[in-house]
C-alpha cells in the first residue's frame, strides 16, 4: 500500500482507515489526503462506505484499523465535541437541527459552545451572540425565517440552518453529507455554488458527500470514488470521469449526465 | 396581560401575572385559615420539587424515576443536623441541597451514561438504594419509626410563619431555576436534549453537561425536601420510595412539561384535587385522583399550561395541526 505524505498542508489524511461490521468489511483500507482549502467530493454507489467514512473520521464511529490525522495531528479516538473543538464541522445525511428551539436559537446555542460559554449559568443566552448568529442565518438566507421554530422550517431551509449551525463553530474542514439530499434540483446548485463561495471567501476546506453528479461535478476540485469500502479512483473531475472502472461501477451510465 | 408564551415557551404570561400572583400569594393569610396555609406551602414544596425535576424531564428529555432519592437526602441531612447535630434550622436548610448535589454527583455518573427506559430505570434502582439505606440503618435514621420532632425554630413554627418561609425559599429557588433555563447551560442543555448527536457537533461534551444538570435538579430536590422535613415536623424512609418519584413526574405531566411553570400549575392542581377527592371519597380518593389524572393528561397534552395558551386548546378541539 502506497504511503501517503508526510502529512506537509494536508488538513485531513487518514491511513489505511478501516471498520468492519460483523462480516461487512464497510470501509476497507481507505487513504485519503485531503490539503488546506480544498472542495473535495466523495462519491460512491448506496453502500460504498461514505456515511461510515464521515462517522469514523468524526469520531462518531471508532474505527478497527488506520490512523486519522487532522491539521497535521493523529486524532484517533477523540470524540466528537473534541473534534468540533479543533475545528471540525460536520452536517448529517439525515437533517439534524434542534427542532423545538427557533432557528435564531439553534445557531446561538452553536455560537455559545464554540465561546465555551456552554456552562455559564448566569447570563441571559438569548442576548449572547445574536448579530453573529442573525449575520449566518442571512448567509445562508434564513434571516427572516429566524423566529421560527426549526421543526417547522422547509426541508431545504432545515439543511441551510444544519450549514449555518456547522459555521458557527468557525471549522477549518467542513463534513457535508449529502448535503442536499431531499433537494428540489435548482435548490440543490442554490446550497452547493453557496457552499463553494464560503470555502472561497474563508479557505474552508470542504469535505463532502453526494449523489447527484450535476452538483458533484459543478463544485468539487477533487473525486475520491468509493466503491465496497475502499477507494477505486482519487482524481480530478475530468479525470474520474473519465475512468473505465468508475463508469462500471455506475453501470455503465456515463457519470455525468 | 403579556402575550401568550412561545412555543415550548417559559413565559406563559407577562411580568404582570407574575406580580399579581406574588401579590395575591403575600396577602393570603390574612384571608386564609391556617389549614389551607399549609396546603399552600405543601403546593410550594411539591412545585419546587417538580420544577427542579423538570429541568431533567422537559429541558434535558431525561425522565428520572428515582428523583425521591435527593428529595430524601435533602429531607435527611437537614432533619438529621437539627437532631443529631445540634444544627441550627437555618444551616441545616442550605445543607441539604450540598448534601443532594453529592449524591446527585455520585449516582448522577452512572446514570447519565444510559437513555431512555435505562436511564429511568438506573435512577429508580438507586433511589431504592437510597430507601433500603435509609430504612435498614436505624441508628442513625431511625428506620421505619423515622426521626420525629424536626421542627423549626419557634419564630418559623406558626403555619402563617413558616408559609413565608416557604414562599421565599422556593421563591429564590425558582428564580435560580429559572436562571438556569434562560442562560448559556439552559441552552445547550436543550440542545442536548434534541438532538445528542448534533449536539456533540457544535463543541458540546454532552454527558457532562447531562450530569451537572443532573446536579443542580438533584441540589433543588433537596432543597424541596428539607423544607418538606420541616414543614412535616418529622422524615420518613417512604420519601425516598418510589412512589414519592412519580409524584414529580405525574405533577409536570399535569402541569405541562414544555413549560417552565407547568410544574408549579401541576402542583397546584394536583394537590387541590387531591385535598377535594380524599374529602369526598376517604377510603378509595387514590382511584378517584389517579383516573383524573389520566383523563387530564390525555385530554390536555400540554398540561394545565396549555390552557392558559388559547392555541393548544384549540388545536386539541378543532383537530387542526
Amino acid at each position: 500500500m502506497a504511503a501517503p505524505s508526510d502529512g506537509q498542508g494536508l488538513i485531513l489524511e487518514t491511513s489505511g482507515l478501516g471498520k468492519r461490521f460483523g462480516g461487512v468489511h464497510a470501509v476497507n483500507g481507505v487513504n485519503l489526503s485531503v490539503p488546506y482549502g480544498e472542495v473535495r467530493a466523495i462519491i460512491g454507489p448506496n453502500g460504498a462506505g461514505k456515511t461510515t467514512l464521515f462517522n469514523l473520521i468524526t469520531g462518531d464511529l471508532s474505527h478497527d484499523t488506520g490512523e486519522i490525522h487532522f491539521a497535521g495531528e493523529n486524532v484517533n479516538g477523540l470524540p466528537p465535541h473534541l473534534l468540533c473543538r479543533r475545528g471540525m464541522g460536520r452536517t448529517f445525511q439525515i437533517t439534524s437541527v434542534f427542532r423545538r428551539l427557533t432557528a435564531l436559537e439553534n445557531v446561538q446555542t452553536a455560537l455559545l459552545a464554540h465561546h465555551r460559554r456552554h456552562f455559564n449559568f448566569l447570563a441571559r443566552a438569548r442576548r449572547l451572540y445574536r448579530a453573529e448568529a442573525l449575520f449566518l442565518l442571512d448567509r445562508v438566507g434564513l434571516h427572516d425565517q429566524a423566529g421560527k421554530p426549526s421543526g417547522m422550517l422547509a426541508h431545504g431551509d432545515q439543511r441551510r440552518l444544519e450549514l449555518a449551525i456547522a459555521l458557527a463553530s468557525e471549522p477549518r474542514l467542513l463534513l457535508l453529507d449529502e448535503p442536499t439530499a431531499g433537494m428540489a434540483p435548482r435548490e440543490r446548485h442554490e446550497i452547493m455554488a453557496l457552499v463553494g463561495r464560503i470555502a472561497a471567501d474563508t479557505g474552508l476546506t470542504v469535505v463532502f458527500t453526494e449523489h447527484d453528479m450535476d452538483v458533484v461535478f459543478a463544485v468539487a476540485r477533487r473525486i475520491t470514488v468509493l466503491h465496497q469500502g475502499a477507494v477505486l479512483a482519487d482524481d480530478a473531475p475530468a479525470a474520474v470521469r473519465a475512468n473505465a472502472d468508475v463508469q462500471r461501477v455506475y453501470l455503465g451510465q456515463p457519470v455525468a449526465a | 396581560m403579556g402575550p401568550a408564551g412561545t412555543p415550548g415557551g417559559l413565559v406563559p404570561r407577562g411580568a404582570g401575572g407574575l406580580a399579581v400572583l406574588a401579590l395575591a400569594l403575600a396577602l393570603a393569610p390574612l384571608a386564609l385559615p391556617p389549614f389551607f396555609l399549609q396546603l399552600l406551602t405543601e403546593i410550594a414544596i411539591v412545585g419546587l420539587f417538580a420544577t427542579a425535576f423538570n429541568l431533567l424531564m422537559g429541558f434535558g428529555g431525561m425522565v428520572s424515576f428515582g428523583h425521591a432519592a435527593y428529595f430524601a437526602i435533602g429531607a435527611y441531612t437537614a432533619a438529621l443536623l437539627v437532631k443529631r447535630a445540634g444544627v441550627p434550622m437555618l444551616l441545616a436548610v442550605p445543607a441539604a441541597p450540598i448534601a443532594a448535589a453529592v449524591g446527585a454527583l455520585v449516582f448522577g455518573f452512572f446514570i447519565v451514561r444510559l437513555s431512555h427506559t435505562y436511564f429511568a430505570m438506573l435512577s429508580l434502582a438507586f433511589a431504592q438504594i437510597v430507601f433500603t439505606v435509609i430504612f435498614k440503618w436505624k441508628g442513625l435514621t431511625g428506620g421505619d419509626d423515622g426521626l420525629l420532632d424536626v421542627w423549626p425554630p419557634a419564630l418559623l413554627k406558626s403555619p402563617v410563619a413558616y408559609y413565608y418561609f416557604t414562599l421565599v425559599v422556593v421563591g429564590l429557588g425558582l428564580l435560580a431555576l429559572h436562571a438556569v433555563i434562560e442562560s448559556p447551560f439552559g441552552y445547550a442543555l436543550r440542545s442536548v436534549r434534541e438532538n445528542p448527536r448534533r449536539a456533540r457537533f457544535i463543541g458540546i461534551d454532552v454527558r457532562r453537561h447531562q450530569l451537572v444538570a443532573f446536579v443542580v435538579s438533584g441540589a433543588f430536590s433537596g432543597l424541596a425536601g428539607a423544607l418538606f422535613a420541616f414543614y412535616n415536623g418529622s422524615v420518613f424512609p417512604d420519601f425516598a420510595y418510589f412512589t414519592k418519584s412519580f409524584e414529580p413526574l405525574v405533577v409536570a405531566l399535569l402541569g405541562g412539561v414544555q413549560s417552565f411553570w407547568g410544574p408549579l400549575a401541576g402542583a397546584f392542581g394536583f394537590k387541590i384535587l387531591e385535598w377535594l377527592v380524599s374529602r369526598q371519597w376517604p377510603v378509595y380518593w387514590p382511584l378517584f385522583l389517579g383516573t383524573i389524572v389520566i383523563v387530564v393528561i390525555v385530554v390536555l397534552p400540554q398540561g394545565f399550561v396549555g390552557l392558559t395558551w388559547g392555541n393548544g386548546w384549540r388545536r386539541r378541539l378543532t383537530g387542526k395541526a
